[in-house]
């Protein structure tokens, strides 16, 4: 996978969180763009089409859900993960029901991010090569 | 399902009024009980465990799983304070009073209001991890370093957060306060809107009148300084976020030398606290802390030192970013000068070593400096014509300040901005301590990944991270646990077997802990987190990899080790910005956890033991397990108790026990024969099993008998007139066994044992206690034989205490093996010593049998 393609967007309105993120990515070479502000970040991805976006879900802006359903209009290949503090049965399907990547509840610990994000990569430079 | 607090209380009441007393209960029924309390304090336990692992940086969590676990652990603990009075006959019905209060305070602590509780003035000394949110993060470091051995830290107190909203409440400035507060929280506040509220609140405080009982308070402080006159005090902010995770450096106001009358003491607090609404300090606050819309702040007043020599020391030189040098800016007189850049300084350059050494001199002439001004402040004053072109520090006293700055860079696990002052006595004092924040260049951040692969990985993605963090240092193996603190180096990278609470002696010199077998739940990794030490626990064949002495870097974040001292990462350390620790989140879990899981009673045999002195949920636990462990090593030593109905049998052994066995549950083998004497092979209880293996060992039971002299003889008939007399272990040898418990209390020749022991597959609920009494000699040499089996039982990691001819070893929460091969030990130790007293002629000969046992030569005896 190449990783210059491999820009992550984290959107989560806890800046701390994203700031945690992007030094726990930046380490291992993953650049990462930061939003705490979802519908800002809607408009980032407009403009760059993230293929991996990774999103909280309790949002004042915009919640997860909704997040899920604009990137996936705007790029329906795009993984996205869904991290919660308010985990549910209900709020799990409709996330799946919307094509969530991986559905992650809090706490959890970066090594569970890191393998989510991994495996995203995989999926997508699976998906690209029987073009290439 | 929660009971409220005020039904909790009728109910403690209503125990209250029960008799004490109740009949006796059959060991079965004991055990039960004894089973309910393990659980319930495992529960209560792990969800602390829980809580402490996310704050090893290793998780993402919320607020709301603080507010959920607290909750969960309110009601854990209280029913495990239930299972012990149900025990132990409501002997310790005072716990739900100390539950209560704690629990309320941890409440208070999640409605984030812990710091309107309390007294308003602590001096340093009474100050406890606990009272961070009343004292704020500059009083809290004084307060830690105050009490550390190799500081010198000016005496002084706190005006306290309570103080802070005595006085808000006193000038009716609260709904200003809390109109501030909601501006605070909002990121687009109208800002002219926040300018008013501000102005207002600084104006306010600045006249404020003091509140009831406040000028009493700090009168009685002053005047329980020790007495210098004339005391004139420095009296500095601590606002409840500075110095921990921000530097907040030169924000808050701080007003030096004030005459210590209490009229103008108060003034000068006044205008410390009126500095939180200072509009720097708002936008400050804004900028770093956009998630805090709430900050008391507490004022710290300290005898002010008059200083020949004053200034900073950063324990990482910030220009070069360099780890091995540490630069000293000092001038004459007050460091004001200095911190406020306002005069010419000397600089000096210091390479950490070890040992340290002196690098580089610049010495600037220094014209004037800042000086006490007689009555108030401080004034400029030109400096003599001979000292301008004098360094204002020896080498002497430069070696010192790189020495304790160092000290302090291990102690806070971050590279750190010191104040320090000398006086003219030559005496060095710590003014303050912070993390320093450095900033990396973005290129060399980039390349961080493909830099740190050029280095050679000793291990990768092996074991659990415990505590987040970097460090690095040469390797130090601790072999022995009874090592002395002083022989552990500062700064070295701890590598260790087995992770163990005793080692809580060397944490806090460590720069990195790794274990070959370890938990990140365990009291150890508590420890590390609270001492802010990386750690990595279960990295399989450390040990085997690394050599004593060798540098190694240990990457607590990505969980790799790394051969070498790994500039990169450590530079990428001290220039990580953000750090995770500084997030919501993370303070109040730290608030949380620090009225929870300290523990302060450690040693059953000290005499705070008791409920009063159990101060956290931690204390409540430790005190419930001890009663709960004591009622059922009492059990069997007490037969009154052992009531009718219960199988007694006889066990059939191929040495003179004459034990006795009382099963509870599970502890003979289903094939058991039905009556009659008991085969060893009969017994299914795992630690009595364990107990019967060693003493059954080849060798162990000596069936000679000893050389007993003359006094030995006589003293041993006094003591059996001495037992008789007590009333106590005559009778029976007695073991209750279960599946996974034993309760053996018997008497051997002259002395007692008891051992009583859970050994099942949660290691959790695994202790062993062993107790050793008595003997037929005389004292020298029974204490002699106490001295020895001290001296095993510690190799066997066990925490002995010893007096006279008791020995008293405890060890808890290992795993079943691990339990049964020290049980198995156990029982050759019992039948190694029972006639060994009689030996022990001179104190030499107690390292030689010591070590005969730890080799295996049982025969020794012989």
């Amino acid at each position: 996978m190449n990783r210059t393609t491999a820009r992550l967007l984290i959107i989560d309105d806890e800046p701390i969180i994203g700031k945690r993120l992007q030094q726990v990515f930046g380490k291992s070479g993953i650049e990462t763009v930061i939003c705490t502000d979802p519908v800002r970040a809607m408009e980032a991805m407009a403009e760059e089409r993230f293929r991996i976006v990774i999103t909280d879900y309790r949002m004042e802006e915009m919640n997860g859900l909704e997040v899920l359903r604009r990137v996936r209009t705007l790029n329906p290949k795009a993984k996205v993960i869904m991290i919660t503090g308010y985990p549910s049965q209900e709020l799990e399907e409709e996330a799946v029901q919307g094509g969530v990547f991986e559905f992650i509840t809090k706490p959890f610990r970066m090594d569970q991010l890191k393998d989510a994000v991994s495996r995203a990569m995989e999926e997508l430079s699976e998906e690209q090569e029987p073009s290439m | 399902m929660t009971i409220s607090d005020p039904l909790r209380s009728l109910w403690t009441w209503l125990l209250a009024l029960l008799p004490t007393r109740r009949p006796p209960v059959s060991p079965r029924e004991a055990f039960e009980r004894f089973q309910k309390v393990l659980v319930s304090n495992n529960n209560a336990l792990e969800i602390i465990a829980d809580l402490g692992e996310k704050l090893g940086g290793d998780y993402l969590f919320d607020i709301h799983y603080i507010e959920r676990s607290t909750e969960q652990l309110i009601e854990a603990v209280h029913l495990s304070i239930a299972a012990v009075n149900e025990l132990c006959n409501n002997r310790h019905l005072g716990l739900y009073k100390v539950h209560e209060n704690l629990s309320e305070d941890l409440r208070l602590t999640l409605a984030g209001r812990e710091d309107r509780e309390g007294p308003q003035v602590l001096s340093f000394d009474e100050i406890r991890p606990r009272n961070w949110a009343l004292v704020g993060g500059k009083g809290a470091h004084l307060a830690e370093m105050r009490h550390d051995p190799l500081l010198h830290v000016p005496e002084g107190f706190v005006i306290t957060a309570k103080a802070y909203h005595d006085l808000i409440n006193h000038n009716n400035l609260r709904d200003q306060l809390t109109e501030f507060e909601a501006l605070m929280a909002d990121r687009d506040a109208d800002a002219a809107r926040l300018e008013a509220v501000r102005l207002s609140l600084e104006q306010g405080v600045l006249a404020a009148a003091a509140p009831p009982n406040l000028t009493e308070a700090l009168h009685k402080a002053m005047h329980a300084l020790p007495k210098t006159e004339p005391l004139f005090l420095a009296v500095r902010s601590s606002a409840q976020e500075e110095d921990m995770d921000f530097s907040w450096a030169g924000q808050f106001l701080s007003v030096l030398n004030v005459p210590g009358q209490t009229e103008a003491v108060f003034a000068a607090v006044r205008k410390v606290m009126a500095s939180l609404f200072s509009s720097g300090v708002v936008s400050y606050w804004r900028r770093f802390l956009p998630d805090e819309n709430r900050m008391a702040i507490a004022v710290v007043c300290q005898r002010m030192i008059d200083s020949r020599t004053s200034g900073i020391v950063f324990s990482v030189d910030t220009m070069q970013l360099s780890h091995d040098v540490m630069v000293v800016v000092a001038a004459w007189g007050q460091g004001e000068a200095v911190v406020e850049g306002s005069t010419a300084t000397d600089t000096f350059q210091l390479r950490k070593g070890p040992p340290v050494s002196i690098a580089a001199k610049y010495v600037a002439e220094k014209r004037q400096g800042l000086f006490r001004a007689k009555e108030s402040g401080l004034t400029a004053q030109p400096i003599a014509e001979e000292l301008r072109l004098q360094p204002c520090l020896s080498d002497e006293e430069l070696l010192l300040l790189g020495k304790q700055a160092l000290h302090l860079e291990s102690h806070f696990k971050r590279a750190q901005d010191v104040e320090w002052a000398i006086d003219k006595a030559g005496q060095l004092f710590i003014l303050q301590t912070r993390s320093l924040i450095l900033t990396d260049t973005p290129a060399r951040e980039k390349a961080l990944p493909s830099r740190l692969k050029k280095h050679e990985l000793i291990s990768e993605g092996q074991g659990r991270i415990a505590r987040q963090g970097i460090g690095a240092g040469p390797v130090h193996i601790v072999s022995n646990l009874t090592e002395e603190d002083g022989s552990f180096p500062e700064g070295s990278v701890l590598v260790v077997r087995r992770d163990s609470s005793r080692l809580v002696k060397f944490l806090h010199r460590a720069a990195a802990v790794i274990t070959e077998i370890g938990t990140p739940v365990s009291h150890m990794s508590t420890i590390c987190r609270e001492f802010r030490v990386p750690c990595l626990v279960n990295v399989a064949g450390i040990i085997s990899k690394v050599s004593e002495g060798e540098l190694i870097t240990v990457d607590a974040e990505d969980n790799r080790i790394y051969r070498g001292q790994i500039e990169d990462l450590l530079v990428y350390r001290a220039a990580s910005s953000i750090n995770i620790m500084a997030s919501r989140e993370f303070r109040l879990l730290r608030r949380i956890l620090k009225k929870v899981s300290q523990l302060n009673l450690v040693d059953p045999m000290m005499q705070n033991f008791n409920i009063a002195g159990c101060r956290t949920y931690h204390d409540l636990l430790r005190f419930s397990h001890e009663s709960a462990v004591q009622e059922m090593v009492h059990l069997g030593s007490d037969e009154r108790q052992l009531v009718q109905g219960n199988i007694v049998r006889r066990m059939d052994l191929p040495i003179p026990t004459g034990i006795l066995v009382i099963d509870i549950g599970g502890g003979l083998a289903p094939d058991a024969p039905p009556t009659g004497d008991i085969p060893p092979e009969a017994i299914a209880s795992a630690p009595f099993r364990a107990i019967l293996r060693g003493m059954l060992y080849p060798g162990v039971w000596h069936r000679d008998p000893m050389p007993v002299g003359f006094r030995d003889l006589m003293n041993s008939m006094l003591n059996a007139n001495h037992d008789m007399a007590a009333k106590q272990y005559t009778g029976h040898n007695i073991a209750i066994i279960g599946e996974d418990y034993v309760n053996l209390c018997f008497r051997l020749g002259y002395h007692y044992n008891i051992l009583d022991a859970h050994c099942g597959e949660a290691e959790q609920n695994n202790h062993l206690y062993y107790r050793f009494l008595g003997g037929a000699t005389d004292m020298a040499k029974r204490s002699r034989r106490t001295a020895m089996i001290s001296l095993i039982l510690k190799e066997f990691e066990f925490n002995v205490q010893t007096k006279g001819d008791l020995v008293t070893a405890r060890l808890s929460h290992i795993p079943q093996s691990e339990a049964e091969r020290t049980l198995d030990i156990l029982g050759r130790l019992v039948g190694f010593t029972r006639q060994l007293d009689v030996r022990m002629e001179s104190d030499e000969i107690v390292q030689q049998y010591a070590e005969a046992f730890l080799q295996g030569h049982y025969d020794a005896v012989i």
